[in-house]
């Protein structure tokens, strides 16, 4: 009998156990049995217990507008309490308890920090973006990646910011105007037509639009609304977009993919496939202590190896959103 | 939206505007060694202010199926033929205007609430500035809040009750969180 998981279950065991799951937790059972297969019985469970939790707060200084230092002041003598993210530059935990939204705050309207998930924030760090450089944010709103990147270059080189979304770009532009960023430019478009621009990036983040799996902590609806085949819809859009970007990168150039899906399907999948259409990229380490390893054999399918210097935050090792992160280059050669 | 070029006559117009409130050579001080172009919106004429290096991106390689949307350092928007300034100017034009309103803390507060300034609120306003002249709105930490018009000279502040109205709220940072809604 085909056994599946690191329980070892057969398929029929696992439907059964992940329907019974899935009813007490208020899940679709669909999304269980992938967890048992990926994860065994007892991660399943912290997973779904890490779901029900809260996620801290995390805010990110903004040094195009103030000095972080005034900042943390400032916020403390008002109550906020601050802890640094280790891995990140200008990443701290904030706790505004007792306060109303982190967004009323006079510092916030001044651009003085951005209120941006942990993951989101280490995207841009593992990007490295750096002045004077030309770098693509596609899928861009509202703009937190954005204007991050616009501060790692110090305002210097450009970021093309693009989106396809009319209303969400509204908050793109407001954002990356409050954050006092002055070296965007905001495209309206497909980014799988990225090409007609007839630039070649240094630097690429592609933080696709996903099915959102990795958000349950943030938004419950998420347990029950979607299905496999938007997971299916997702991956195939995804798989579109980084192929677009990796064909305009810059050889020597460095491409960064995420998503806040936890689906390997959406993530580990999409850069298998990829690295088998482009021999020229390569997955590279991830620098910062953060997070676990990437998956290279999910499901039992067998992946390339170099997967596991992606990385992923899940709610349950990491308490924050789930999230998947992989940094690749495109070597020069090409 | 495509980009445009600026003709000397627009922008002639917008440096007449800056001057004419904040003080003499103050938009050729905002504009640097960068380049004034225009996002058109059908009425709006949004105007940024770019790096030269810039233009032939802009201009030369046009992408199809890409429509512009913000570029480089928003100036302002021309609307109806008047220039208003954006907020992402402001903090810029504070170093170099003297025609500046600083408020309590709260009266700050009450500002980026969307609210006008009353007496009790002034903390310090140039006793020369007249009735209908805009000014930038500051907090005594020197951060700009938004702009203001007077609604008197500044001369007669001094008389006023504390609820009586100084500066009507024309802009304020509080925009980029009620915008978003």
């Amino acid at each position: 009998m085909k056994t599946l998981g690191n329980d070892g279950m057969s398929r029929k065991e696992l439907r059964e156990k992940a329907k019974i799951i899935a009813k007490e937790h208020e899940y679709l059972p669909y999304m269980i049995e992938r967890y048992l297969a990926l994860w065994g019985e007892e991660e399943t469970m912290q997973f779904i217990e890490a779901c029900d939790q809260p996620i801290k707060t995390s805010i990110r200084m903004n040094t195009l507008r103030a000095e972080p230092g005034q900042v943390i002041e400032r916020l403390q003598n008002k109550g906020v309490e601050l802890e640094k993210i280790p891995w990140l530059s200008h990443g701290y935990y904030a706790d505004f308890e007792g306060h109303s939204t982190p967004g009323a705050f006079l510092e916030h309207m001044l651009g003085f920090y951005y209120v941006q998930g942990v993951p989101s924030m280490t995207t841009v760090e593992v990007l490295d973006p750096k002045p004077d450089e030309t770098v693509f944010d596609l899928a861009a709103a509202p703009g937190g990646k954005t204007t991050h990147i616009a501060q790692k270059m110090q305002n210097s080189g450009k970021v093309i910011a693009i989106e396809m979304d009319r209303k969400r770009i509204a908050s793109l532009e407001s954002n990356i105007l409050r954050c006092g960023v002055t070296n965007a430019i905001v495209l309206r478009g497909d980014a799988k037509k990225v090409e007609k621009l007839g630039l070649e990036p240094d630097k690429i983040l592609l933080d696709a639009p996903c099915s959102g799996e990795g958000l349950i902590p943030l938004d419950p609806t998420r347990k029950t609304s979607k299905s496999m085949a938007d997971i299916r819809f997702c991956a195939t859009r995804e798989d579109e977009l980084l192929d677009a970007a990796v064909n305009v990168l810059a050889p020597g150039g460095t491409i960064v993919y995420s998503t806040c899906s936890i689906a390997p399907e959406e993530n580990e999948y999409i850069v298998d496939d990829i690295l088998k259409r482009h021999p020229e990229l390569k997955v590279v380490p991830i620098p910062l202590e953060f997070g676990t390893e990437g998956y290279s054999e999910p499901f039992g399918v067998s992946l390339n190896e170099s997967l596991k210097l992606a990385k992923r935050f899940l709610p349950h090792l990491h308490g924050s959103e789930g999230f998947f992160i992989c940094k690749m280059i495109k070597e020069e050669s090409t | 939206m495509i980009p445009e070029l600026l003709d000397p006559i627009e922008w002639e117009s917008i440096v007449s505007s800056i001057d004419r409130e904040f003080g003499q050579g103050i938009a050729k001080n905002l504009l640097g060694k960068l380049t004034p172009i225009a996002l058109v919106d059908r009425n709006w004429r949004n105007i940024y202010l770019i790096p030269t290096s810039w233009m032939n991106m802009l201009f030369e390689e046009a992408p199809s199926g890409f429509d512009y949307h913000l570029l480089g350092k928003q100036l302002g928007v021309v609307t109806k033929d008047r220039f208003r300034l954006s907020l992402q100017i402001l903090p810029d034009l504070a170093q170099m205007t003297s025609k500046i309103l600083t408020v309590s803390k709260q009266g700050a507060e009450s500002f980026t609430y969307g609210r006008s300034i009353l007496k009790e609120s002034v903390v310090y306003l140039d006793f020369n500035l007249q009735r209908n002249q805009r000014v930038l709105v500051m907090d005594t930490d020197f951060h700009c809040l938004g702009i203001a018009s007077l609604a008197l000279d500044a001369n007669r502040v001094g008389r006023l009750k504390p609820d009586d109205l100084v500066g009507k709220n024309l802009v304020d940072i509080g925009w980029f969180i009620r915008r978003l809604g």
